[in-house]
């Protein structure tokens, strides 16, 4: 990737709130089109990384630059040219949809025909509506749109499904996938795996203000040994005993012994024999699932932690 | 630019579909207009402006403080403002907006309470609408300003409340927005002028009811405008847009750079206490716009006539009319009724010849000297108990009495209206100068020059006439007395004394001893004799020309009773009823003390015939035609200030004049000498509604004047009882 080209550009960041270090040596880059994800649990440094790349907050040391310009000095330029859409804000009650669009029009140098926007985000019918009317899932795609009436060269999406039910954050989910087939530059910070894997070119995993892995979700997978996990359920408990499965190097019981982990690189090879050795001990199989590794298990197995805790 | 309007738009949009904004915007504000409209009697006038007052002051307080500063928290407490903080703008064009947003929000309500003032209690047209206009702009804006400035400093819905509460409890009672500041301890007036809204309340009702200007007030701007500019500019600098953004404690002391205009007025006023002045007139011009109707009494209308039932309806501190029978009531009129049934309603009394600088008596101690400015004023509110409403000092200290002039004049003080004459026109040691003998000799030159003019020629005269009219006197006075070891003003110098006062148009009286002191005043045409003469008797042909030429006739018959019984001893003069109601109690003890004691030492006390002569004189004056006015010389030994005109009125029925004639000669004439007949003298519509109010009827008694009721002045209906409390 070519450095002139890059969207924006992180090296070296640093951010501390008195003695807390906040952000302690971040790097990164983001090329236009991109869709970068920031992974990482609650208080990991994504939103104050992304709040700096926003010209919100002033770092203390490292450079920064978004569409070529540094957030420290240009904030303005950088705010006219960017989308935003934050965690946890709100508008006036009374504010209609389409007003909070024309209002927030005047405010930047570009703009965009609102009334596409608003069909674009399925708000059309909803234009006339106050705001305290909306419900949850309307409330966010507003502030998607608000994010947009700019068209915005680079878009930072801050946990944009956080607090939405599974139905709505599938509907924000496809908006984003429309707007990265447009070839949109976006940062979206998450601590929902399934959202980075699905949505996400590139991650960031994010713990205690560094970063501790980077690549495509595919990459990233790849650094877990990439062992499957084959899950098998039984209706009595299973005995004790268990021998080793071809490729297989681990496995593991739950408590009451109806669930059995193996985990094996090559899965194909390994499950017929699991199967079989249960019914030499005579258990009756309920379920089985095979799973892909995960981010979550990178995560887990890179941290420690789980990410939602 | 865009983004400034397209604020003020959606912030209007937004208020005008919340029902709280409304409520408390417009509805709020006409219940209170409704309600204290109703308390305060705003129709019969005067209340109706300070009604106005009220409610807009309240209504910038409430705007500021809860309009603009809580409404800027709860929008930072709700997340609203971070959506805001992602947008390529600064805090301006939010905090701008909001000022602006609650300027336009405010001006109807305005115009609604002007409308109404005006519509139902017939509150009259400020003067100055436009300067109303944008002094309470600058107010609605400043206070926003405030509110906005408060919500920047505040970490919380919770201390932005305690804040305002702090600010707006005081601003509220304090600060003249309810409660007159008048009636507050001193303490507590120069307190209030550290607070904004005192400022404020004092402009809109300057405005409103003294009919004043921005410029007349631009303290009041300067400190408002000064608000906006600091409060808006640190605004802008201390917002926060997130709740998590806390301010630091010691941060928060930038809201007193906000108050710093008012700290250094405040403590201007605490020295120059010109607000508190202010503010005594402010409550005299409230008190001056009531309605009132003295209802069915005697009508002495001043000029002779007399309707035996009538009417009076007083509006404005002006005779709105004069109803003659049968009036409406009080009520239909929207009038306070005075009751007027077997009563007989003057003009008020003028009385033409006095000296201030003179106690008219002694006083106890040097001390009671040495507060010479109290003195005066209290000889001027004096008049006023007696229903004397106008007086003219012929002769003192000319710096001293213009600056009573001025301080009764703008209704900071209450008091008869002053005229004056300044220092008089002498002979060098003639009568005048002898007072100087009393001065330290280091100071006796400056007295002088504030008490005599001694010209040496004619010119000189002129000259001198035309000076003291730049200096702003209403008269000129000369005096004409060879008698006494005095040295006399010789006629010429005389001649040329009334020449300039011809060229300035100023009307002028000459102090004359006897006949011939009479005919040098008359050669020189001037406008006024006083005293006459007490040593012959004036010839026919001297009075004729009087007559012919409107030269007014002043016997001051009482003082040369008060100096006989002082030269003999006797003291009962003192122990009238009026004289004792006036005092006060330790002037007239000790000055009963000293005639006691001096009086049986005189060596030759004065002959009962000068006041024979002067009753003569007078009648022949009265037979002849001459215009006669009345004047006292209060101030003369004996003659203490204020009640001297109902004995010299006694005098002259005494004399065989009749009762009306007298009475005449105390209201109407009086003003015709003083050239206020065009608004004074007279019961009449478009008259100064300043009236005496006494039981009975004069004509028949004349010392049914000493039995007052009521006395009115500029329309205010005078607490006697109070007067010479203040």
């Amino acid at each position: 990737m070519n450095l002139m080209d890059s969207a924006i550009e992180v090296s070296g960041l640093h951010k501390s709130y008195g003695d807390f270090a906040a952000v302690r040596g971040i790097d990164f880059e983001v090329a236009p089109g991109e869709v970068f994800g920031l992974l990482g649990p609650n208080g990991a440094g994504k939103t104050t990384t992304v709040e700096i790349l926003e010209g919100l907050r002033p770092r203390t040391s490292g450079t920064v630059k978004v569409l070529g310009q540094d957030p420290a000095t240009d904030v303005r330029a950088i705010k006219d040219r960017i989308g935003v859409c934050l965690q946890a804000t709100n508008l006036p009650e009374k504010m209609k949809v389409r007003e909070a669009l024309t209002l927030f029009s005047a405010f930047y140098s570009r703009g965009v025909d609102n009334d596409k926007l608003l069909q674009r985000l399925q708000l059309w019918d909803k234009r006339d509506e106050f705001y305290s009317r909306l419900s949850g899932g309307q409330k966010q795609r507003v502030a998607l749109a608000l994010a947009m009436v700019n068209d915005p060269q680079v878009i930072f999406l801050d946990e944009p499904t956080t607090g939405l039910d599974p139905q709505v954050r599938l509907e924000i989910h496809g908006l984003i996938g429309e707007l990265r087939d447009k070839q949109r530059t976006i940062v979206l910070t998450t601590h929902y795996i399934e959202e980075a894997e699905r949505l996400c070119d590139r991650v960031a995993i994010i713990d205690e203000g560094k970063i501790i892995a980077m690549g495509t979700p595919r990459e990233i997978q790849a650094r877990t040994l990439d062992q499957s996990r084959i899950e098998i359920h039984t209706a009595q408990p299973l005995p004790a005993g268990v021998p080793h499965f071809p490729e297989s190097e681990r496995h593991l019981f739950n408590e009451d012994r109806r669930l059995l982990t193996v985990y094996s690189p090559k899965p194909a090879r390994t499950l017929p024999e699991v199967i079989k050795w249960i019914d030499q001990v005579g258990g009756e199989l309920e379920d089985i699932h095979l799973k892909r590794p995960t981010l979550e298990d990178v995560f887990i197995e890179l941290t420690g932690k789980r990410l939602r805790d | 630019m865009n983004a400034y309007l397209a604020n003020i738009r959606m912030n209007l949009l937004l208020a005008m579909r919340d029902r709280t904004v409304l409520f408390f915007s417009y509805m709020f504000p006409l219940i209170f207009f409704f309600i204290f409209g109703q308390m305060s009697h705003a129709e019969q006038g005067g209340a109706s402006a300070q009604l106005v007052n009220m409610v807009l002051s309240i209504g910038v307080l409430g705007t500021g403080f809860f309009g603009a500063g809580i409404r800027a928290v709860a929008d930072r407490e709700q997340n609203i403002l971070r959506r805001f903080k992602v947008a390529p703008i600064t805090a301006a064009p939010i905090l701008v907006s909001s000022l602006v947003t609650g300027l336009l929000q405010y001006l109807p309500l305005v115009v609604l309470v002007l409308v109404l003032a005006r519509v139902m209690y017939g509150m009259p047209v400020p003067r100055h609408l436009v300067s109303l206009f944008i002094f309470i702009s600058l107010g609605v804006l400043a206070f926003r300003s405030l509110g906005s400035m408060i919500a920047s400093v505040a970490n919380s819905m919770q201390e932005s409340q305690v804040i305002i509460q702090l600010l707006y409890f005081p601003m509220l009672f304090l600060s003249g927005v309810t409660f007159p500041l008048g009636i507050m301890p001193q303490w507590l007036q120069t307190a209030a002028q550290f607070l904004p809204s005192t400022y404020l309340s004092m402009g809109l009702r300057s405005i409103l009811i003294r009919g004043e200007s921005i410029a007349d007030n631009w303290e009041a701007v300067a400190g408002l405008a000064l608000t906006i500019a600091v409060a808006t500019f640190l605004g802008v600098k201390l917002f926060r847009w997130e709740k998590e953004e806390k301010m630091r404690g010691p941060a928060k002391l930038w809201l007193l750079a906000v108050f710093a205009p008012f700290l250094m007025m405040g403590l201007w006023q605490a020295h120059a206490k010109s607000n508190v002045v202010k503010e005594k007139q402010l409550a005299r011009d409230l008190s001056r716009g009531r309605t009132l109707l003295i209802h069915n009494g005697r009508l002495f209308l001043g000029d002779g006539q007399v309707v035996e039932q009538g009417s009076v309806l007083v509006k404005n501190g002006k005779i709105e009319h004069v109803y003659s029978g049968d009036a409406p009531t009080a009520k239909s009129l929207n009038a306070e009724e005075i009751d007027g049934a077997g009563k007989t309603l003057l003009p008020g009394l003028i009385d033409v010849h006095v000296h201030l600088g003179s106690p008219g008596g002694v006083y106890e101690s040097r001390e009671d000297y040495a507060n010479f400015d109290k003195n005066v004023d209290r000889e001027l509110a004096a008049y006023l108990f007696n229903g004397v409403t106008a007086v003219k000092s012929v002769g003192d200290a000319l710096d001293m009495v213009l600056g009573h002039r001025a301080s009764f004049a703008s209704g900071a003080m209450l008091g008869a209206e002053l005229f004056l004459v300044g220092p008089m026109f002498t002979a060098p040691k003639g009568h005048g100068t002898e007072y100087a003998q009393y001065i330290p000799e280091s100071a006796r030159d400056a007295f002088q020059a504030q008490i005599v003019r001694l010209p040496q020629s004619a010119d000189e005269g002129a000259k001198q006439v035309l000076d003291l009219k730049a200096k702003g006197v209403d008269g000129i006075k000369a005096i004409l007395e060879g008698r006494g070891g005095f040295a006399r003003l010789d006629s010429a110098i005389l001649k040329g004394v009334a020449a300039g006062a011809r060229q300035a148009g100023l009307p002028i009286v000459v102090h004359t001893g006897n006949s011939r002191d009479i005919q040098d005043a008359l050669d020189a045409q001037v406008n006024g004799i006083e005293h006459g003469s007490t040593a012959d008797e004036i010839p026919a042909a001297l009075l004729a020309r009087m007559k012919e030429n409107g030269v007014t006739y002043d016997p001051t018959l009482a003082v040369f009773e008060a100096a006989i019984a002082a030269s003999n001893g006797n003291a009962e003069l003192l122990d009238r009823s009026l004289v004792q109601q006036t005092g006060p109690a330790s002037l007239l003890r000790a000055t009963k003390q000293s005639m006691i004691k001096d009086g049986k030492k005189a060596d030759s006390p004065l002959p009962v015939i000068i006041l024979e002569r002067a009753k003569k004189n007078l009648l022949a004056a009265y037979h002849a035609g001459v215009p006669l006015v009345m004047g006292t010389d209060s101030g003369n030994p004996s003659m203490i200030h204020g009640p001297g005109i109902h004995r010299e009125l006694q005098l002259w029925v005494e004399t065989g004049i009749p009762a009306g004639v007298a009475l005449e000669a105390a209201t109407h004439g009086g003003a015709r000498l003083l050239r206020i007949d065009g608004r004074a003298g007279l019961i009449h519509p478009g008259y100064d509604a300043s009236l005496l109010l006494v039981d009975g009827n004069p004509l028949a008694d004349i010392s049914v004047t000493e039995r007052i009721s009521a006395v009115l002045f500029k329309g205010e209906h005078i607490n006697r009882g109070e007067l010479f409390d203040k």
